[in-house]
């Protein structure tokens, strides 16, 4: 069974429909990549599964229960973590700080055992060496893995990704989708976002494909890169991401 | 400085003001020191939900003004004995906070500042017209009330010590813990505290009720120490306006901030105020435009952002 579900997802802005009547599911310890052009209605997507947009159609079950129309906090402690696309550090709280918040109030820990998390957790990406630095001193790499490392802290069985390798070069990327690999060894699931070809075709098990608010394709990395509307509406001529 | 450094300096001042009365101090400083200390309580009550949350409330005098009036209303009209009035006074803002706070945390910036405004004023309105409308004697109108004459000023020095310590221990316990980083998280970005887990909403609205609480009790202390009251006086914009001065000066959102802004201001009010009657709150106005141009972040801010992370 599929641990998390959603159904005829719809959310307008106004008359457009950033998201109309999508269907996906996602497996425990799959990877879903996620790609589309801009204003495709990914991050909108992924803001009505968190519950920051209440979806005006659909609904959206984790583990059999239904979310949609919970607040994102609500979300959170069930067990879904997102990662976003602009940055958001705590600024003036310390790299640790940052991932803390997420163990006390995501995964509900008391003090001792959220900071004792939080140290393993920034070792396990690698931050380990800035924990006391002020999270708005550090470098963009840097905060990205801090992004992760607090949804990480949440205990989130599903970690959602906005563009985390964006503006990231070429090894910063290997590290962090040897990250996720790890992350997914640990049995979590994950839905990926990613505009970089060679990262999403690579990591992902079964992407999805949007375009304009609606699902256009879904399939292996191999299926969709194949897709004639794939290619129109978004990858462009073939050669461009061999 | 460390850590530690400031909390044990504040301990140990309090012990010193403990027994400085005994010592032979001037009527006149015991009143002054009870001024301070009751300036900075309701600095600390606007800095645990401002200064925290990094939601300006421009309406925190409403929860005093309530506090005073119900205090006074249960003196005068229930006899009731002052230290129950004064706790009730807190109780009942604690309580008005609720309902004003689930609407008004909802909005941002500008908006909660303007909502809160409205709210303190419309406190001050009922007060002053609620009699003349109904055509009864409760509130008094514009007249006010007079409460019965109270102790002498070594009792206010002491409730206001109290207070104070009551206030930034509160703040320091707050500081440490789950609840505080609640409260920092949502300073910092709000959505991204949503998403982490954080019942924003919760925490911010337990805020709001911690500093009414307090608001109110020192309304009801101030009321019974002043003798006589009225909407004007406890309904001022000016006292919100004073907080959130001294939360600036001093260092928002850190827990010694409020202690040394309204010390410091209270005292150069003073200073000023005998040697230039007349052009003292231009002198003031110009120290406090200095101090913020020079220390953005406040006395307190300042010294401790200069090591890394600021801790206080």
């Amino acid at each position: 069974m599929a641990i998390l579900e959603a159904r005829n997802l719809t959310k307008y802005f106004g008359v457009l429909a950033a998201v109309h009547s999508v269907d996906f599911s996602v497996e425990k310890g799959e990877i879903l990549g996620m790609i589309g052009p801009n204003g495709a209605g990914k991050s909108t997507l992924f803001n009505v599964v968190m519950g920051v947009y209440r979806p005006d159609k659909g609904e959206v079950v984790f583990k059999g229960k239904m979310i949609s129309g919970l607040k994102p906090h609500r979300i959170c402690r069930a067990g879904i973590a997102k990662t976003s696309q602009m940055v958001q550090p705590f600024n003036q709280m310390s790299v640790f700080e940052n991932v803390l918040v997420g163990g006390l109030h995501g995964k509900g820990l008391p003090l001792s055992r959220a900071g004792k998390e939080a140290e393993e957790i920034l070792e396990f990406v690698g931050l380990g060496g800035l924990k006391e630095r002020p999270s708005g001193s550090i470098p963009v790499p840097a905060r990205r893995r801090l992004e992760l490392a607090r949804a990480l802290a949440t205990g989130a069985e599903i970690i959602l990704l906005d563009e985390n390798m964006a503006g990231l070069n070429p090894t910063e990327i290997e590290e962090v989708l040897r990250l996720l690999r790890e992350i997914r060894k640990q049995g979590k699931t994950l839905i990926v976002v990613e505009h970089i070809m060679r990262v999403i075709m690579g990591i992902s098990d079964r992407i999805m494909v949007l375009n304009y608010g609606e699902k256009i394709a879904e399939g292996t990395p191999g299926e969709v890169a194949n897709n004639e509307r794939v290619i129109d509406a978004y990858l462009g001529e073939k050669r461009c991401f061999a | 400085m460390s850590r530690r450094g400031p909390k044990a300096l504040f301990i140990t001042i309090v012990l010193v003001l403990l027994i400085t009365p005994y010592s032979g101090m001037s009527g006149y400083l015991i009143r002054l020191f009870a001024t301070i200390f009751l300036w900075i309580g309701k600095t600390g009550c606007w800095n645990i939900i401002s200064g925290h949350t990094g939601y300006i409330d421009f309406g925190a005098v409403g929860y005093y003004g309530i506090g005073s009036y119900v205090t006074a209303l249960l003196m005068t009209k229930g006899h009731v004995p002052f230290l129950v009035s004064a706790l009730a006074g807190g109780l009942v803002s604690g309580l008005i906070a609720l309902p004003i706070g689930l609407p008004t945390l909802r909005l941002r910036g500008a908006y909660f500042g303007i909502a809160t405004l409205a709210f303190a004023e419309a406190m001050k309105q009922i007060l002053l017209e609620f009699d003349k409308t109904v055509e009864v004697n409760f509130f008094e109108g514009p007249h006010g009330i007079t409460l019965p004459m109270g102790p002498p000023n070594e009792f206010f020095y002491y409730i206001g010590l109290a207070i104070m310590v009551a206030v930034v221990g509160i703040t320091y316990r707050i500081r440490g813990s789950k609840f505080g980083y609640a409260l920092r998280a949502i300073r910092e970005a709000e959505l991204a505290a949503e998403l982490s887990g954080v019942d924003t909403l919760k925490a911010k609205v337990e805020a709001y009720i911690i500093g009414a609480f307090f608001l109110g009790l020192i309304g009801g202390v101030e009321a019974y120490w002043l003798t006589y009251i009225t909407p004007h006086m406890v309904f001022d914009v000016f006292i919100t306006i004073q907080m959130v001065v001294m939360s600036l000066l001093g260092g928002i959102g850190t827990v010694f901030g409020p202690v040394v802004g309204a010390s410091f201001l209270t005292i150069l009010y003073e200073l000023l105020h005998r040697d230039f009657p007349y052009t003292y709150t231009i002198i003031v106005g110009f120290i406090i435009v200095g101090i913020v141009l020079l220390m953005p972040k406040g006395i307190v801010g300042t010294r401790t952002t200069k090591g890394r992370v600021r801790k206080i």
